[in-house]
């Protein structure tokens, strides 16, 4: 790529059930993102980009970007568009800023991703309809198939082909809740144990309800600027994209997925950004790594993808304690998914911003990677499993 | 009907009283209009999870017809041989759009299965729990509902069938959709 680019801070929401709009955690998690840049105002803005991915059922509301542009007062003259891509919505405006950066077109992009969830308890089967259709409506949404009940059947696959045990996947959620427990804006902050997940109630079994994330509203927002910009503004920390892959089978659906044990996109992806970064060996080039843990199996399965463990292992990896914060990769220092919750356009944003936290060291003691971390991932999944975005990050320019 | 009634009827009601004080006298609050929302309205169209299916709003309604009829079926391409689920009106492994439909087993096996124990979707709220599971009926693999059966009685590889249900609501056509139960 012809120019390096850099995230030089973000800010964001508290995560969670809140006494809150679409426009109100908008404007929130804008506020708190200027706020953290010093020396970029909303009028460098050049580009907007605003993951969101059902505000039209959540909020009805719909033509969100230029609405972000209003509420924070940001005339955009370069380029604007919101992106969606279910659970990989935040992501992939990460992924348009950069390139649009990287092209040259533009040095200063805003990246915000927000979603408003929680809309009362009694109208979950609103928000449940919402879920059900981002796989096929008609083939799979019309089976009542939805979050826990399609990764319940990855779980269940994964348990038989390599004898992934229940506590294994329990392993995953105590880390992740854990680590939520120390961080500000999560969604759960009570440290729980194996026991815990183990007797929370099997919702859609074999997952339990400590195996999957949760119902969230949020927002997170970061500012992307081209590697010129970064040094004008004397930035103490930046946090580099320095590899960015993405890979979609031809499919949405659980309808003929070759492989309900394997996410070979994920694999893909991340091979395509390690080739950019010059990654060789991700378990020791990697130092912190933000990945999409909906589900506890979903983080097993990407030990495995992602170049961490071999196949069939993932489960290993974790009760080895591989992935804690002193282990080989240090996975989900801020709590996950599983711990912060996942407002679904906002959860790709604040993994990239957790990544530039953890390199600027601005993270509390107790989930601080040891060792001053100087290279980062993200990972998101998004619909069936059926694509993987990657994106790593470094603190110096490659 | 009086003529309030229609206001409602239209969501605007006026409030009695009617002018704002105008005597210079001790001022009233100004009436307020106020609008009607109603509690609760039918299901919409686009929130049914189940499609129309008569050729006047699908293009494979062939599909539904056949399922009417008692027969599983889908499409298979005739130019590059792919049997595709669900089916299609372009093939997507060679864009041919002449396609045809044929027979699939009645028969499979769960591949995987899972019991929806939490709140569901508009629609199926009062159907929990319920089994939804994949089953490899040999040529494709589909997600369906596996009815009369729990998840504590189930185990991958167990035999299934199909099992045709009517749709019923507010559709002007007679619809169905497929489930599987164990044999
Ligand atoms: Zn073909």
């Amino acid at each position: 790529m012809p120019h390096n680019v850099a995230i030089v801070g973000g800010g964001l929401t508290e995560w969670g059930e809140r006494d809150a709009t679409w426009k109100d955690l908008a404007q929130e998690a804008g506020k708190a993102t200027f706020n953290d840049v010093d020396g970029i105002e909303p009028e460098d803005v050049e580009g907007l980009f605003v993951g969101a991915v059902q505000p039209e059922r959540f909020a009805f509301q719909s033509h969100v970007a230029p609405l972000v542009a209003e509420l924070l007062g940001v005339e955009v003259n370069k380029m604007i568009a919101r992106t969606e891509l279910a659970c990989a919505s935040g992501q992939a405006a990460l992924r348009y800023a950069w390139l649009a950066i990287a092209a040259g077109q533009l040095d200063v992009a805003l990246v915000l991703g927000v979603e408003k969830m929680n809309i009362d308890r009694e109208h979950m089967p609103e928000m449940q309809s919402n879920m059900t259709n981002v796989l096929d409506r008609e083939f799979d949404g019309v089976n009542g198939l939805n979050g826990p009940s399609h990764f319940a059947q990855f779980a269940q696959r994964h348990m038989h082909e390599h004898g992934t045990t229940d506590e294994q996947l329990a392993m995953v959620s105590a880390k992740n809740k854990n680590h939520a427990a120390e961080t500000d804006f999560a969604q759960y902050r009570k440290h729980v144990d194996v026991d815990d997940v183990l007797d929370s109630y099997p919702i859609a079994p074999p997952l339990r309800l400590l195996d999957c994330s949760g119902i969230t509203d949020g927002a997170a927002g970061v500012l992307l600027v081209s590697e010129e910009k970064a040094e004008e503004l004397d930035a103490e920390t930046t946090a580099y994209v320095t590899g960015s892959g993405q890979s979609c089978m031809a499919s949405n659906s659980i309808n003929n997925l070759p492989s309900m044990t394997t996410w070979p996109q994920a694999g893909e992806a991340s091979r395509e950004a390690y080739e950019q970064a010059g990654i060789e060996d991700p378990l020791t080039d990697i130092d912190v790594a933000e990945v999409h843990d909906c589900f506890s199996i979903s983080e097993i399965i990407e030990y495995e993808q992602l170049g961490f463990a071999d196949e069939g292992e993932g489960g290993q990896f974790i009760e080895d304690g591989r992935s804690h914060l002193d282990g080989d990769v240090a996975v989900n220092p801020r709590g996950g998914l599983l711990g912060c919750g996942h407002p679904l356009g906002a959860t790709g944003v604040c993994q990239a911003l957790e990544v530039y936290r953890q390199f600027a060291g601005d993270v509390p003691n107790a989930r601080q990677v040891p060792g001053d971390p100087e290279t980062g991932l993200i990972h998101n999944l998004s619909g069936s499993g059926s694509v993987h975005s990657v994106m790593t990050l470094a603190r110096d320019p490659q | 009907m009086t003529e309030n009634d229609q206001s409602e009827k239209n969501g605007i009601v006026e409030a009695d009283g009617g002018q704002l004080s105008t005597d210079g006298g001790e001022r009233a609050d100004p009436p307020r209009d106020s609008v009607s929302i109603p509690d609760e309205i039918e299901l919409p169209r686009l929130l049914d999870f189940y499609e129309l299916q008569d050729p006047e709003h699908t293009q494979i309604h062939e599909f539904y017809d056949n399922l009417r009829e008692g027969s599983f079926t889908t499409t298979e391409c005739p130019d590059c041989g792919a049997v595709h689920f669900p089916p299609r009106i372009v093939c997507p492994e060679c864009h041919s759009d002449d396609l045809h439909y044929t027979d699939l087993p009645h028969e499979g096996q769960l591949h995987s299965f899972t019991e929806v124990r939490g709140t569901a979707a508009i629609g199926m709220t009062d159907d929990p729990p319920f089994v939804v599971g994949v089953v490899d009926l040999g040529p494709i693999r589909l997600s369906a509902r596996i009815d009369d059966a729990a998840y504590d009685d189930l185990e991958i590889g167990d035999p299934v069938g199909l099992k045709i249900m009517e749709i019923e609501g507010p559709a002007d056509h007679e619809r169905v959709f497929y489930r599987f139960e164990p044999v």
